[in-house]
């Protein structure tokens, strides 16, 4: 931290009054620090306060720990089941020589399963403005804006085209990852802020958007990716071949197709592996999902393949899909053998066919799931190639004044976390375009601290188990059965002793520090470096270190907060209790406060 | 050959626990019952960086020296423990830390220097200790913790060593270092399903004789206190200091004094004051102090006044190699010092002759009114081994002054020619005994003489005082003895387990050797050791020093060139290099 | 190249073949055998005979106990590499060890495959791939007189005639899934059925594994699809499956084995595999196939040293020892040393 250095630069720093401890930053460095050194909260799309949540669970206080999350995501119940985890491929316990990360999503979970019942939700409202906007769709996305549109002061109204809200959540995502009543609470806690919600109405069809637009001061398109994508092959429109999204929503509305005995699904993404799992479940016996590379590359998480695993599901790679095969109903595909290539632009392995190397595979039937795409609609504005309004990414802005994108719609198929946080965001830059006014911000919080009572024995708790039902064949009897049952309160707590809670940052005064090196003596790991010098990067946040191991040129010890896994031993060895500790957050900063 | 021969050695940096694990090994297996020698090296500097290693020879047999293999290392530092390597023996058990808390490369590695046949027990101490007592600092405990689960050692005996240890200390830091121990012992347990069960399977339970486990160090205090010690000074040195420190712990309780005095000449000064007075006292150094004392101790000589002097030998010449061993002040203890100035040296070879020598030094200083020096060396200060409890009659601490008779009450000749040379002494204060103490040549009254015949005929009483201690003094030991051998071993001080190993050994080759273990340096007995050298073929003198310093003080007695065999590594001449030198005389050599 | 250092993970035929090869044909280079059993090289197809007490533990090592000393080969035993970092050229052992290269060999062969619905009962259930397991064999063994099992490869099935040579009654269980060195057909599926009856193993109908419980020390509860049971201990034999698990994340491409091209060349410059780990498109066979067996191991161990010193040697597979497991084609030599 570079507090000195915050108030040279020009930026904000403010200390706020009340609390004379406590500093908002908004200097880049700080920002730059929150990523190296609180990486769970800097990778969530919607900069959940990880450490901060789960030192609540750890205390006991679920509902305080349901409300960090639900301030920034909205649905912790919902995420903490079927979120991409962004956070744990960062979180710091899972460095190759520390272990495993911690299970932040399920810690989510555990929030939302334990927290008191009837405990009041508390958005921070804003006075009512008088200004009306309508969005299209009610997935997260749309719900996540109107929330935030709505607490701004916002009349708020949703046009859902199906029956129930939702989107994605409710009709893409098969009941066995989400149970609906879950969902259907946390949807009912948003609405219930006063959004009037309109379901059975297609924007564009049932009414025209010349006319929404009229009635509102401002219209958010957040429709999603409903198109899905074909394989361009022959055989795709034989009986017996599925899209494997129109198949998830079927079954979520209570269809059970016939899909035989023998299924190939093709795809690898989450919409493959529910597919593939819903298969077992409608009674398929020998269920292979086929992927053009290899299985690392897969985009879903460990846990899903495991799970998909574990019921059955066998998983082929290098398999190119060429046609499928059959007379009126499939009777098989026909692949080619594939060959990895070199690294695309986009990071992944570029996939080579190898000619000559057909093959077939017998089936009763095929799910496609390769993907899908926003669905063009006639509201006016700039389109792409498939007829599809375009927008901009930073501003949310369509071609057309007061017309506002978001979600999948706008950036293509992503995340329910990334939906959110592009919701919120969209909210943000509608409020401020329509008043003229900033309402919030993120900023980095800094707050004198103390040690925690963590204990570095806790690092070496294990991992905690996700408790699923078992046998297997418990599970695949129905659809519903949500396979996946939630920590126990003791598991959460365990698993909450994991986390190394990095938001508390540790610095060694030098002026007060007599170089005995206990805090070195005891240090876990190499976290805490005689140095020389140290380089700053251009936003003044320390790059390197120079280290050395000659004491005649050492002139401050140093604790190296990239490899400091805040254990504490140094502030417990220190003998002259030279070591700080300071709270550091990435909060959102009401600007209007004052106004309430 | 023994049931059980093994050696044990624990390596890691200062600061690991390394000598605190190799000392609870020796306590553990003794208490097992098996015979214990223990050693330990461990870096010069005074608080610093640098390599401990700590070896534990465990037998079911009486055990007089190190081995020359090891067959279990427990690297509580891989680093430094890849010095180890080449004393690892075929098959050799290694444990080490498996989860070391940064990533290291091939030359920092242990395990990348080892022989494929090693048997590897990774565990990783720092991990384990951490989770179980929250703190990395019990690590060289669960290290044993993984030692004695693969080898079936109970570990209850570790407990009860960790408690008696730690016990004073409190509850919790009792509990962190036994739950720290637990956690190796668990986990090995789980986790190696090769054991070694029967390792240590040599003894009956019951059939352990009671020992104690003492270093030398501690049983030279001891032995100090049981003769009646009743001042001590001295100025610290390596390897003589734990001499002091003890004593200053056990010695006030008993009516005694320790004084660190500005150095050691003033030490070696109040000591003959206080021995001047009747008072039994004594002081511990090591070569350079003892060269410092050396003026003073002629002084003791000339003036007759009795003093018990512990050279703790090491590396030298000067400052040298501190915590080295090394047998190279013989010369300087018998010789050292201006003019004829014989005073009695003796040298035990084992911790139970530290404790008995000193307990001896004492009543000889008194008979014989001299200066007496003990001669030990490192390896023997600060050598562990398990001994029956130690303890001394009354007519071995007796009083043994030779007090003058009421008839000299006035004519007292304080240095009065006498046939054995011992010239009744007064002690200061004693009435009508007055007389003149002085390091000037003098006459039987006290008085200075410097007259040829007074000279002479003094320095003959002197002489003769100090020949006529060796019906005191132990006779030479002689071991495997009968009537003629090809190669006869002469050796003292810490080397001579070692003689006694390799001897063993060649006997059991079939070869025809006998040893002789001389332990009364000055005055020696020349008729015994003529005797023995006068019945091999062959004289081979093993000895730490380059100079072959024994071979020169009693070489002269043997007809022919005495074979000498002169390691100054640093470390115990090990059985094997005596083997080999011994083998080279029955394979065709001859005097 | 002549003074690179090699590094060659694993320790079974290829492994062994490829360091003989780099050291005839790269005298001053250094050579580093890393493998994760504390046993010298041996041959795991002789387990069985072990098992039952038919040969002496001594006699399956297939070279003698100086043979990499008298080479200049470094041989590390019960050392496990746990990571590759292909960027930096180097190996990273499981006790934090980090070990440069030149040139690679990734030769760590196979083991046991447990289908993943079996995972969860992994503990309960016992292999044989290695001299630890038949040492667990033998010791459990003297405690129980009944064996379930579950799969059908050659090693279950040499494994049941020792067993049944040592009196103890067998039960068994053919999974059509498994590997087994032929096309598994009805034909076949009536041979092997008759063939254990007349043995007197309990072949039993039953075709999936619903629970399997550990009551106590020597008694395993089964719950299968037709029929409860208890057995002393339950054996899954179900092949092998290219032991490369460790290098997920590392950026070499992972089938089902390790994909090498002809060659027996990785996507990164001298790093090769060979043997059963490797997985290789063969133009002959028009497909994937991964080699099985010890001769076939060993050749391809030389193939893979000879190219890592600038040779273009192409692996052969002749395709009428080829046959299919879970989508892909698999030589085995091993099936006709038997």
């Amino acid at each position: 931290m570079t507090n000195a250095s915050a108030v040279d630069s020009g930026f904000t720093t403010i200390h706020d009054r009340a609390h004379p401890k406590v500093i908002f930053s908004t200097d880049p460095s700080d920002f730059d620090y929150m990523k190296v050194n609180v990486p769970c909260q800097s990778a969530c799309p919607a900069f959940t306060n990880v450490p901060a949540y789960i030192r609540d669970i750890y205390e006991k206080r679920y509902g305080h720990s349901y409300e960090l999350n639900r301030i920034v995501n909205l649905f912790p119940g919902t995420l903490g089941r079927i979120c991409s985890r962004p956070c744990e491929k960062k979180c710091r316990h899972g460095e190759p020589e520390l272990g495993q990360p911690v299970s932040i999503c399920h810690l989510k979970r555990a929030a939302s399963d334990f927290k008191e019942l009837g405990r009041p939700f508390l958005s921070q409202m804003f006075s009512a403005i008088g200004k009306s906007v309508c969005i299209v769709g009610s997935g997260p996305a749309g719900l996540a804006a109107a929330h935030d549109l709505n607490a701004i002061g916002f009349n708020i109204t949703i046009l859902e085209a199906f029956d129930e809200p939702g989107g994605m959540l409710r009709y893409g995502i098969p009941e066995f990852r989400l149970p609906r009543d879950v969902l259907k609470n946390e949807i009912e806690t948003i609405l219930k802020m006063g959004i009037t919600l309109k379901t059975g109405i297609r924007a564009g069809v049932d009414i025209a958007f010349e006319e929404i637009m009229t009635e509102y001061d401002a219209t958010l398109i957040a429709s999603g990716c409903y198109s899905s994508n074909r394989l361009g092959v022959s055989g795709e429109n034989l009986r017996g071949v599925y899209s494997g999204l129109d198949l998830v929503m079927d079954i979520s509305r209570g269809k059970t197709p016939d899909l035989g005995k023998k299924v190939i699904v093709i795809g690898a993404g989450f919409t493959a592996f529910d597919c593939a799992r819903s298969a077992l479940r409608l009674g398929a016996e020998d269920v292979t999902i086929f992927i053009r590379g290899v299985e690392e590359e897969l985009r879903v998480t460990e846990d899903e393949i495991l799970d998909a695993k574990r019921e059955g599901v066998k998983i082929r790679g290098l398999s190119l899909t060429q046609r499928i095969v059959g007379e009126d109903h499939v009777g098989a595909v026909e692949f080619l053998r594939s060959r990895t290539g070199e690294t695309g632009p986009n990071g992944r392995r570029r996939i080579h066919a190898i000619e000559g190397s057909e093959f077939l595979v017998e089936a009763d039937s095929v799910i496609v799931a390769v993907g899908q795409s926003a669905e063009p609609n006639s509201a006016p504005g700039a389109k792409d190639g498939n007829g599809v309004l375009i927008g901009d990414r930073n501003t949310f802005k369509s071609s057309t004044s007061n017309l506002y994108l978001t979600g999948d719609f706008l950036t293509g198929p992503s995340t329910v976390i990334e939906s959110v946080a592009s919701g919120r965001k969209a909210a943000e830059r509608i409020a401020q375009d329509l008043t003229g006014q900033k309402f919030r911000e993120w900023v980095v919080k800094m707050q004198e601290a103390v040690i925690t009572d963590r204990q570095r024995s806790w690092d070496f708790i294990p991992k905690q188990e996700m408790p699923s039902v078992m046998p297997i064949s418990n599970r695949i009897m129905d659809q519903k059965v949500e396979v996946e049952q939630g920590l126990t309160q003791d598991q959460a707590f365990e698993e909450a002793k994991r986390c190394y809670l990095c938001y508390l940052h540790y610095e060694i005064d030098i002026s007060k520090c007599i170089f005995c090196r206990y805090c070195i003596d005891n240090a876990p790991r190499d976290c805490i470096k005689l140095v020389s010098s140290v380089t700053l990067n251009d936003n003044g946040a320390i790059e390197s270190f120079w280290e050395t191991v000659d004491w005649q040129k050492v002139n401050a010890v140093v604790i190296d907060n990239s490899r400091c896994i805040r254990c504490g031993e140094c502030v417990r060895v220190c003998p002259v209790d030279c070591i700080s500790v300071t709270r550091v957050e990435l909060v959102e900063r009401n600007l209007l406060a004052g106004r309430l | 050959m023994p049931k059980v021969d093994i050696t044990v050695e624990v390596c890691g940096m200062a600061g690991d626990g390394t000598i605190a694990a190799g000392g609870m090994i020796n306590e553990a297996m003794s208490s097992g019952g098996y015979y214990v020698l223990g050693f330990d090296s461990y870096p010069a500097e005074i608080r610093g960086f640098g390599r401990c290693v700590t070896h534990s020879r465990i037998g079911s047999e009486e055990i007089s020296a190190l081995q020359e293999k090891t067959h279990i290392l427990i690297s509580l530092n891989d680093e430094q423990s890849r010095s180890r390597a080449p004393y690892l023996d075929n098959g050799a058990m290694v444990f080490f830390d498996s989860r070391p808390s940064a990533y290291i490369t091939e030359d920092q590695s242990l395990v990348a220097t080892l022989r494929p046949d090693s048997r590897l027990f990774g565990i990783p101490f720092s991990d384990l200790a951490t989770k179980a007592a929250g703190s990395a600092r019990g690590r060289n405990l669960t290290a044993l913790g993984g030692f004695a689960a693969v080898c079936g050692i109970d570990p209850e005996l570790f407990r009860h060593v960790i408690t008696t240890k730690f016990e004073s200390k409190g509850q919790k830091v009792l509990d962190i270092n036994i739950k720290s121990f637990d956690a190796g012992y668990d986990y090995a347990h789980q986790r190696f399903s090769e054991r070694f069960d029967r390792l240590f399977d040599g003894l009956e339970p019951d059939q352990g004789p009671k020992r104690v486990m003492l270093s030398g160090n501690y049983a030279i205090g001891k032995g100090a206190i049981d003769a009646g010690l009743q001042l001590y000074f001295g100025y610290p040195i390596t390897p003589a200091t734990p001499i002091m420190e003890y004593l200053a712990k056990a010695l006030p309780s008993r009516g005694g004094r320790v004084v660190q005095m500005e150095d050691e000449i003033a030490s070696i000064g109040a000591v003959l004051g206080a021995s001047y007075t009747g008072a039994r006292s004594m002081t511990a150094t090591s070569g350079p102090g003892f060269a410092l004392m050396t003026e003073l101790i002629t002084h003791g000589v000339m003036a007759e006044i009795p003093a018990v002097i512990l050279d703790a030998q090491r590396g030298g010449p000067s400052t040298g190699l501190p915590t080295k061993t090394e047998q190279s002040d013989l010369h300087a203890a018998v010789f050292g010092g201006p003019g004829d100035s014989a005073r009695i040296v003796i040298a035990p070879t084992n911790v139970s002759e530290c404790y008995s020598f000193t307990v001896k030094s004492f009543q000889l200083a008194e008979k014989f009114q001299t200066p007496v020096i003990v001669l030990t060396d490192f390896f023997l200060d600060n050598r562990v081994e398990n001994v029956p409890p130690l303890h001394s009659s009354e007519s071995e601490t007796r009083n043994v002054n030779v007090f003058p008779n009421d008839a000299q009450q006035g004519y007292y000749k304080r240095y009065s020619d006498t046939p054995d040379g011992i010239s009744p002494r007064a002690l200061p204060g004693m009435k009508g005994f007055n007389h003149v103490a002085t390091g000037l040549e003098h006459s039987e009254k006290g008085a200075p003489d410097y007259s040829p015949e007074n000279h002479q005929k003094m320095s003959e009483k002197r002489h003769r005082k100090i020949q006529s201690a060796l019906s005191d003094l132990f006779e030479p030991e002689e071991f495997y003895g009968s009537s003629h051998h090809d190669v006869g071993v002469i050796s003292w001080g810490s080397t001579f387990g070692s003689v006694l190993e390799a001897t063993r050994q060649a006997r059991q080759m079939g070869h025809n050797v006998a040893a002789l273990k001389i332990t009364s340096i000055y005055p020696y007995h020349k008729d015994t050791i003529r005797a023995f050298m006068l019945k091999c073929n062959n004289i081979l003198i093993p000895e730490l020093n380059f100079e072959g310093q024994l071979a020169n003080l009693i070489g002269h007695l043997n007809t022919g060139d005495v074979h000498r065999l002169n390691l100054v590594t640093g470390s115990p001449i090990p059985p094997g290099a005596i083997l080999s030198e011994i083998v080279k005389f029955v394979d065709g050599g001859s005097k | 190249m002549s003074t690179e250092r090699f590094v060659i993970i694993g320790n079974g035929p290829a492994a062994n073949e490829a360091a003989t090869t780099l050291r005839q044909r790269a005298p001053q280079s250094g050579i580093t055998v890393f493998g994760k059993e504390t046993t010298r090289s041996y041959k795991p197809h002789l387990l069985p005979d072990v098992v039952a007490g038919r040969l002496d533990a001594e006699k399956i090592f297939a070279s003698p106990e100086d043979y990499y000393n008298e080479r200049d080969i470094q041989l590390r035993l019960g050392q496990k590499v746990v990571q590759v970092d292909f960027n930096k050229y180097q190996v990273i052992l499981e006790h934090r060890e980090v070990v440069s290269f030149d040139g690679l060999i990734i030769a760590t062969g196979g083991k046991p495959r447990i289908p993943e619905p079996l995972e969860v009962f992994e503990d309960v259930m016992m292999t044989l791939k290695t001299t630890e397991d038949a040492r667990l064999w033998i010791d459990r063994l003297a405690r129980v007189d009944s064996v379930l099992m579950i799969g059908g490869d050659l090693t279950s099935l040499s494994l049941t005639r020792a067993l049944i040579n040592i009196g103890k009654k067998v039960f068994f269980i053919i999974d059509a899934e498994s590997f087994w060195p032929l096309p598994f057909n009805e034909r076949l599926h009536q041979e092997i059925h008759a063939r254990l009856r007349e043995k007197g193993v309990d072949v039993s109908s039953s075709r999936k594994i619903k629970r399997l419980t550990q009551l106590s020390d020597c008694s395993i509860q089964v719950e299968t699809d037709c029929a409860d049971f208890e057995v002393g201990i339950v054996g899954a034999f179900f092949g092998l499956v290219p032991d490369v698990r460790f290098l997920a994340r590392s950026g070499l491409d992972i089938d089902r084995g390790i994909l090498v091209d002809e060659n027996l060349q990785t996507r990164f410059r001298n790093v090769f595999a060979a043997g059963d780990c490797a997985q290789v498109y063969n133009p002959v066979i028009r497909d994937y196939w991964v080699s099985i067996g010890y001769d076939n191991a060993r050749t391809l161990g030389r193939i893979a040293a000879l190219n890592m010193l600038g040779g273009m040697i192409a692996a052969q597979a002749s395709p009428e020892s080829i046959f299919s497991l879970n989508g892909v084609q698999v030589n085995t030599s091993w099936w006709m040393e038997f």
